[in-house]
């Protein structure tokens, strides 16, 4: 587990993966490491609890955009919840909405992805 | 082969396309997070929470990997980080940020933002940062904090920042700088309406303030206590719904609307709960900068409790001294003081073998009605009624309320007592009784004044030598008699006159003692 990750688990098929601090370049690519090793082993859906990460950069952005990219080459699906108001707001105006969505809770998130 | 070279050129345009689009996104974002920003930092009162806003979004809108907010210390002049963003604070904390070397006093200078340089002798190794962007807080045309953000974070590891963060970062700092002044005037406006509450609540004027559309906006305690109703209910609430019972108080506010000038009304009679109290009120029109009328502040004091002191007082002494002592707090010494005194003594000789002959009812009928007119004698030439012992009167002059005519007004006193004491028995005379005689005593001197007793029972009086000569002198005069000492004689005027007689021995002195008897 590294600073930005504070806790990777997997729920009825679904890998959580929560988030914590400023979601930055070094938080995106921490995701992305956790990505890629669950992908490797077959894991399709995730979803992202950003409850502890109230700030986000556009590279944290960009690396999102590439994990979804990745995951529709592989036919996956990718979720968000938890969101800081601003965040979301980024979110939206980058268009990671368009093609995620976004969940009031972790359990609410892993019932619709599952 | 032109088939596969035209759908090269498509994938291409499209990757330019979705990089466009990005580029356009991501400044869009730049502009919604400015206005973000200018919206949140407006609206906060508080210097903590404004610059940990400013911290978190300039540094995800420019991309930087870290930030830091320096802030003058008041009273050390040293800047001092108040704010860090993804910095671990216990790095810093020993660090001391001078204006007067070094990036800070650049800063100082050039009071914009720019890129620190390698002659900006920076140090790096502290932030763990390679390149460092900061601008200024500005107050009062001095520099008051700086905004500091480290390393621009791109997809392929951090970089020095461009133009345009600088740019970016200077609408943001000249926005802080905007935000901090606003801060720093509502604390100001803090501080002062508090000093002015701490006033208006220990003032014992009841104040009510009431805006253009006759709402009150300001009532401090001592009102609220006059006019006997809850502060919630005051606020905002209609002067004319407040004062429904008072209708005189709406003539006043009325006839200040409509002449815009001052009233004043003395022992004007204010409805408080069930009561009617007695306080002196004045309305005054309040206008703004412009002169313009824009409300009425009203001011009421309670005269019941000087009305209190007034008939107290007015027990022991004339109204006229009340009223002199009301007016100058100053001239009330009722502590212990040692001053210069007259003293006057009277009683009623064969007292005791005439009460013998009458019935209680009777002697407390005949004795009122003496003490009566004597009193009546003693207010109206300023003597001050210091206690009645049976049959004994004993007045001072020159306590509480000094005058030039104290012991002068001790012998007019006496000799009215007796012109008095004339018509008195003429009336008792009537009724069958034996007429009163008198004898009075008058001694000048110094003796110590003031509330004398315990907290059960405290009573103003005097004390000492000058009280004792004063008591002896009256019980060696005759009846009809007026005693008074050598200290008396020196100073009174010639018009009255007084003949020696033989010195008598009083107890507790070894010489005799002169003594002058008054010459009817």
């Amino acid at each position: 587990m590294s600073d930005t990750i504070k806790n990777v688990e997997e729920k009825n098929g679904v890998i959580i993966i929560s988030t914590s601090g400023y979601f930055n370049n070094v938080a995106g690519d921490d995701v992305l490491d956790v990505f890629n090793e669950k992908v490797e082993s077959g894991s399709k859906n995730f979803l992202i609890d950003m409850n502890d990460s109230k700030v986000v950069n556009s590279i944290g952005v960009s690396i999102l955009i590439e994990i979804i990219e990745k995951l529709q080459e592989i036919d996956g699906k990718m979720a968000f919840t938890n969101l800081a108001g601003i965040v979301e707001k980024t979110f939206n105006i980058m268009g990671i909405t368009k093609y995620c969505e976004i969940y009031d809770s972790v359990d609410s998130g892993v019932e619709k992805l599952s | 082969m032109a088939e596969l070279s035209s759908k090269k050129s498509i994938e291409d345009l499209e990757k330019q396309l979705l990089k466009k689009n990005k580029d356009l996104n991501e400044k869009y974002l730049e502009l919604e997070t400015i206005l973000d920003l200018t919206n949140t930092i407006n609206s906060l009162d508080d210097l903590n929470d404004l610059f940990l806003n400013v911290l978190t979004l300039s540094s995800s809108i420019i991309n930087s990997s870290k930030g830091l907010v320096l802030l003058k210390n008041e009273i050390s002049n040293i800047f001092d980080p108040v704010s860090v963003f993804n910095i671990e604070e216990s790095k810093i904390k020993k660090q001391i940020f001078n204006i007067r070397s070094g990036f800070l006093k650049t800063l100082n200078q050039k009071k914009k933002a720019y890129i620190i340089s390698e002659n900006d002798n920076f140090n790096h190794r502290l932030f763990e940062s390679s390149y460092v962007l900061i601008s200024p807080v500005i107050y009062n045309k001095n520099l008051v904090g700086a905004i500091i953000l480290f390393d621009k974070e791109t997809r392929k590891g951090v970089i020095d920042f461009e133009s345009n963060d600088i740019k970016l970062l200077e609408a943001v700092s000249i926005q802080t700088s905007i935000a901090y002044q606003n801060v720093k005037l509502l604390e100001s406006l803090k501080k002062s309406n508090k000093l002015n509450e701490n006033i208006m609540s220990s003032i014992t004027t009841g104040v009510i303030e009431i805006n253009l559309f006759g709402e009150i906006e300001f009532i401090n305690k001592e009102a609220i206590r006059l006019i006997k109703k809850d502060e919630e209910e005051v606020i905002g609430n209609h002067s004319f719904i407040i004062f429904e019972k008072n209708e005189s108080v709406i003539n006043l506010i009325q006839k200040v609307e409509t002449e815009q000038e001052r009233v004043f009304e003395n022992e004007f009679s204010l409805k408080s709960g069930k009561k009617n109290i007695s306080v002196n009120i004045s309305c005054s029109p309040v206008f703004d900068d412009k002169k313009i009328f824009s409300g009425i502040v009203i001011a009421i004091d309670d005269l019941s409790k000087i009305n209190k002191v007034k008939s107290t007082f007015k027990k022991y002494v004339s109204k006229n001294i009340v009223d002199k002592l009301l007016e100058s707090e100053d001239s009330l010494n009722l502590g212990g003081t040692e001053s210069e005194i007259t003293i006057l003594f009277s009683d009623i000789r064969g007292f005791t073998s005439m009460s013998e002959k009458l019935s209680p009812t009777q002697i407390v009928k005949l004795l009122n009605k003496y003490f009566k007119s004597m009193i009546d004698v003693v207010f109206k030439f300023n003597g001050t009624l210091d206690k009645i012992v049976g049959d004994e009167l004993m007045v001072l002059y020159g306590v509480p309320l000094k005058s030039e005519d104290d012991t002068n007004n001790a012998i007019k006193t006496a000799i009215q007592m007796f012109k008095s004491l004339d018509k008195f028995n003429q009336r008792i005379i009537k009724d069958g009784f034996k007429p009163f005689e008198i004898g009075i005593g008058i001694n000048k001197g110094k003796a110590v004044s003031g509330n004398i007793g315990s907290d059960q029972q405290m009573n103003y009086t005097v004390i000492g030598d000058t009280i004792n000569l004063g008591a002896r002198l009256c019980s060696h005069a005759k009846s009809g008699q007026i005693l008074i000492s050598n200290s008396v004689k020196g100073v009174i005027s010639d018009k009255y006159k007084f003949k020696s007689i033989p010195a008598i021995q009083v107890k507790g002195k070894s010489k005799p003692i002169e003594v002058w008897s008054y010459m009817h």
